[in-house]
């Protein structure tokens, strides 16, 4: 039969867990409201700039710029993997450390030379158990990605696609849909392949307008491509830190439930474990009695 | 068509909308050289430059540094979309003075590493001529 005190030791543990785990629920609750508000405000920005190609396309152009041409023969690949730097959160990094690593497979087979560039210490420590040399790491990028840093990041790839030090640029993040669903996701960021979002209705209206270039459509081209590349690298890094912090909620909603459950069966059992040792107590005294006459 | 007499200005950052308001009239560099605009302007897609935006409303004016991006100018509403801007107050002179200088003496071998060294003692020059003006 359980001990009693046994039991209640263990009970203090779990209770103490859940005091943890719910903590840790709301704090991640807390950053996914702020990661999802700046989300939503550079929202503003990738539209902006959608709708700019919008009008450049209204205004007859050939759209031609380095980052949007496909190289025939892709040598060299640069592999960009978004994880997390902490974990307790659910199945966030395994899922998009599972599309890099298929990924990474696929590539070894077609044998491409491979760059491989890894933000967060979950996937850094992922691929060193797993022996793959990494070429880059990072760990300042938390819940909060600044655009300076995605810029600098950006601007280095940019120079190694033009530079032609690489021939395609790919990513592993976690897209974010909805609170309820975020998917494991691999894109290719370079070349880049569509300009436009499937927003048809602006550049409907848009070809409605006349537009004056300044200087000409050309200038503002050339610098409207990197501007977009630069847009869907920083959209990639917010969408993986609020897919991050809603991963991280649910699992830990998840942890208090659980805790809840077992505090509930082990009172049960505990109570049951008091009783029982009361009634022997109680037999062995009447036994004792029973005796002594 | 009733001439329009005020701008609807958005002035946005990759991070936020950092304006967003009722102005009478806009200045703000293009690629190459100062532009105005006042209501019912034409439209009109350009290059921005580097330098001073001055917000003319019915409260006063705001003045913003702005760093390279775009405008697009359509029907009433003018929208800025740049890298980097912030409030002229925000700077030190002597701190720019320094990056300024930082910039001067950097080392760069490769195109890209001039080319970002160019840009930032353009921004850093602009930057400094508009702070000893005011």
């Amino acid at each position: 039969m359980a001990n009693a005190r046994v039991i209640i030791k263990r009970l203090k543990a779990v209770k103490n867990i859940r005091k943890i785990t719910r903590t840790m629920e709301l704090i991640a609750t807390a950053r996914f409201k702020k990661a999802m508000d700046r989300a939503s405000e550079a929202k503003a920005y990738t539209q902006k700039i959608a709708e700019i190609v919008g009008d450049l396309s209204a205004a007859d152009l050939s759209f031609s710029h380095p980052l949007l041409q496909k190289r025939d023969n892709e040598e060299r690949v640069l592999v960009l993997v978004l994880t997390s730097n902490r974990g307790l959160c659910g199945g966030y990094n395994s899922g998009v450390l599972r599309q890099a690593a298929n990924c990474l497979r696929r590539l070894e087979k077609s044998r491409k030379n491979l760059v491989l560039e890894v933000s967060g210490k979950r996937g850094i420590s992922f691929f060193k158990f797993d022996g793959k040399a990494t070429d880059k790491q990072y760990t300042h990028f938390e819940e909060k990605p600044s655009f300076e840093e995605v810029d600098e990041l950006a601007t280095r790839f940019i120079d190694l696609y033009t530079s032609g030090a690489v021939d395609r640029i790919e990513v592993a993040y976690t897209e974010f849909h909805s609170v309820a669903r975020q998917s494991a996701k691999l894109e290719t960021l370079l070349p880049i392949q569509d300009l436009s979002t499937d927003d048809n209705q602006d550049q409907e209206q848009a070809h409605a307008v006349d537009y004056e270039f300044l200087p000409d459509a050309e200038a503002i081209l050339k610098e409207i491509v990197p501007a977009a590349f630069k847009a869907k690298l920083f959209k990639c890094f917010l969408d993986a830190a609020v897919s991050e912090q809603v991963a991280r909620m649910i699992a830990m909603k998840g942890a208090t439930e659980n805790a809840d459950e077992m505090i509930g069966d082990l009172s049960t059992k505990y109570n049951r474990a008091r009783q029982s040792q009361i009634t022997s107590e109680l037999s062995e005294i009447i036994g004792g009695a029973l005796a002594l006459e | 068509m009733i001439a329009a007499n005020s701008i609807q200005l958005t002035v946005v950052t990759p991070e936020t909308t950092l304006l967003d308001e009722q102005a009478a009239v806009l200045q703000f560099p293009l690629e190459d050289g100062q532009i105005g605009i006042l209501p019912g302007h034409a439209p009109m897609v350009g290059r921005l430059g580097i330098g001073e935006l001055t917000v003319t409303t019915s409260k006063g004016t705001t003045r913003l540094f702005v760093d390279g991006g775009f405008v697009q100018v359509k029907g009433q509403s003018v929208t800025l979309l740049t890298n980097q801007a912030h409030q002229l107050e925000d700077f030190s002179a002597a701190e720019v003075e320094k990056s300024f200088n930082e910039a001067i003496e950097r080392e760069a071998k490769t195109p890209f590493e001039q080319s970002t060294k160019q840009h930032d003692i353009d921004r850093n020059r602009k930057l400094l001529s508009l702070l000893n003006k005011s």
